[in-house]
């Protein structure tokens, strides 16, 4: 097998085992702060899949929204709402065992059907930029979705704002 | 092995199950709303991989995905302020401190 | 007549050429190339900062009727070199009550895009690193990563004052990036491509033989969304006016209290890393990229790039001593209620423009 075919392979298996070691400290960590961390780190491997697999705007779109614009606004709330220095208790409730058991179960099915149905498929094609193709699918077959996504953001926006304003002080 | 279809179907298999484990299992609202994000990523993978490997040519997978993206931004934020208003009136934000309507 | 970029390329075909004959695969010797110019733009991420330093301290002191350093070296160019070395040789402290991997990994997170953010900046004629068909939203995402890093050192200091400083950066740096990134789709809309040696390209020639076809120059568009990018810029470096976060005479000194040695100096390579990256974007953007008023033979194009750049960087270095600090709350309603606004009308504008001219 030639430099070509391993490349992609090697840093794919880098970058997965980055990302499920990141997302089992996002799930296990004691300290909530430590999880947003990781998470953050999570994001960004997959936006490295998505370069990976020659979408480049979505990756790029990746990290601008989740990683610059969702997790620092997640960050501020763990900031804001906890007692800093509180070296946490426990972070699992009492039902994490049967809730591992569910995700095992979930899991394995997801992975037994995918490796029956879609074993073997290979990508041949070089990657092309993607932005124009997007704002047109954007703008043209999807345009019905792009107006209703702009009202859920807009809704959001109200949404978010009225649960911020504190009551108890004269406006 | 050549990079196929199945390796990034089974990723995006293994983080939706960590994220489910995280839903279920975690007392802080926060750490539920993360692993929240992680079933989201999990999901655009898929669209991802789908688009790369069964349809090249098009972009209809990546502009779902980018669909997918704004949905959950706009959701993380409105689940965001909320927390900051719960805890605003509770001081606490573990799931079983929420229980005044308990009963 | 010394242009960098065909004798650079042709020095890089002839080392693949070389090292394929040797049995090497193609794409091994592409990789090659590859990281001998990502090693090139290391080294100079490094050493740019440290020609930065120097020029503000040199040009703040002038304007300050003062001198600056004098004493090491001639006119003093080698104090940087010598700061760097003390950081270096300082105690390094990580506070009891703090988060240690946050403290240790906060500076990493800050520093490394910039690295990143270098990359697709087109120095001449056929001197871009990787010509990105992405390369400006590359850059305004990847410079979105080091807010994290801000907050990450609010965090792990361990102490309130930092965690106050770390989120009014942190709220400062994602209020302005919005701003920042509205007022470069005017750009975009007229040149139609993302790619910063495309649109530098595209702003080459002449009206009426005198003015230059650069963006500047649009009548009313070319001006507001230099302005607004300009502003955005400044804000986003955490330069005076808009310094709150490390203001000296404020706040201690904000989120990087706490660190010191290497860690402190590696906060500052990012500082003056991002106003050379924001300084060069706005040249490519605005400026006309490499576009240069001699025939084209006796000042090469790289040299009229880091000419205009280094100008906008003075612009950054002038503002500093020419604007009183602005409060925080009358920062944050600068930017949203007046730049905000500004920008999205801009945008109407060029739809309009683009619309009755194309």
């Amino acid at each position: 097998m030639n430099l070509e075919q391993l490349l992609p392979t090697v840093v794919f298996a880098l970058m997965a085992g980055l990302l499920i070691a990141l997302a089992l400290v996002v799930v296990t960590s004691r300290s909530v702060f430590r999880s947003a961390i990781a998470l953050t780190g999570a994001l960004g491997v997959v936006a490295g899949l998505f370069a990976l697999m020659g979408a480049d705007f979505v990756a790029a779109g990746q990290l601008l929204i989740y990683v610059g614009g969702i997790m620092i606004i997640m960050l501020f709330v763990i900031m804001l709402s906890q007692r800093p220095m509180a070296k946490a208790d426990r972070q699992t409730n009492d039902q994490w065992l049967w809730g591992a058991l569910f995700a095992l179960a979930v899991t394995c099915g997801l992975i037994v059907q995918f490796r029956a149905v879609y074993r073997g498929i290979f990508s041949t094609t070089v990657s092309m930029p993607t932005t124009v193709s997007i704002g047109r699918l954007l703008l043209g077959d999807m345009v019905v979705p792009f107006e209703a996504v702009s009202l859920v953001l807009l809704a959001a926006l109200v949404g978010a704002v009225y649960f911020g304003l504190d009551y108890e002080k004269p406006q | 092995m050549t990079l196929s279809l199945h390796h990034f179907l089974m990723l995006s298999a293994i983080l939706f199950g960590i994220g489910i484990y995280g839903v279920l299992s975690r007392r802080n609202i926060l750490g539920i709303l993360m692993s929240i994000e992680l079933m989201f990523n999990a999901a655009n993978i898929n669209l991802i991989a789908f688009n790369h490997f069964l349809y090249p040519n098009q972009v209809w997978g990546q502009g779902f995905a980018i669909f997918v993206m704004t949905l959950a931004a706009a959701e993380a934020v409105v689940g965001l302020s909320l927390v900051l208003a719960i805890y605003r009136n509770i001081k606490s934000v573990y799931t079983e401190k929420l229980n005044i309507l308990h009963g | 007549m010394f242009e960098l970029g065909p004798i650079l390329s042709r020095a890089f075909q002839t080392l693949q050429s070389w090292v394929i004959a040797h049995g090497v695969p193609a794409l091994g010797a592409w990789i090659l190339a590859k990281s001998i110019q990502v090693g090139v733009v290391v080294l100079g991420v490094s050493l740019i900062p440290m020609v930065l330093v120097y020029a503000e301290r040199k040009v703040s002191a002038f304007m300050q009727a003062r001198l600056g350093p004098m004493n090491v070296g001639p006119y003093g160019i080698l104090q940087t070199l010598a700061d760097g070395i003390k950081l270096i040789f300082k105690e390094d402290v990580i506070p009891v009550g703090s988060d240690r991997i946050m403290h240790i990994m906060a500076p990493m997170v800050v520093v490394a895009p910039v690295f990143i953010c270098f990359a697709p900046l087109p120095f001449g004629k056929g001197l871009v690193p990787i010509d990105l068909d992405i390369g400006v939203l590359f850059i305004f995402a990847i410079s979105g990563v080091s807010t994290i890093g801000v907050l990450m050192a609010g965090w792990g200091s361990g102490n309130k004052f930092s965690m106050l400083g770390g989120l009014r950066g942190a709220a400062q740096l994602v209020s302005y990036e919005i701003p920042r990134v509205l007022s470069v789709v005017p750009v975009l809309m007229f040149y139609g491509t993302q790619s910063l040696n495309g649109i530098a390209l595209a702003q080459q020639g002449r009206w009426y033989g005198i003015i230059p076809k650069w963006f500047i120059f649009y009548p009313v568009i070319g001006q507001i969304a230099f302005l607004i990018f300009l502003i955005a810029s400044v804000a986003e470096t955490n330069r005076t006016p808009f310094d709150i976060p490390e203001a000296e005479s404020e706040l201690v000194a904000g989120f990087h209290t706490e660190f010191s040695g290497l860690k402190f100096a590696l906060f500052f390579l990012a500082e003056y890393a991002y106003v050379f990256v924001s300084s060069a974007m706005a040249v490519a953007l605005f400026l006309g990229g490499d576009d240069g008023f001699s025939a084209a033979g006796i000042i090469p194009s790289w040299l009229w790039f880091l000419g205009k750049t280094f100008v906008m960087v003075f612009l950054f270095l002038w503002f500093r001593w020419t604007f009183p600090r602005l409060r925080v709350d009358r920062l944050m309603q600068f930017c949203w209620q007046f730049l905000l606004p500004w920008s999205i009308a801009n945008i109407a504008f060029a739809g309009l423009a683009v619309l009755l001219i194309k």
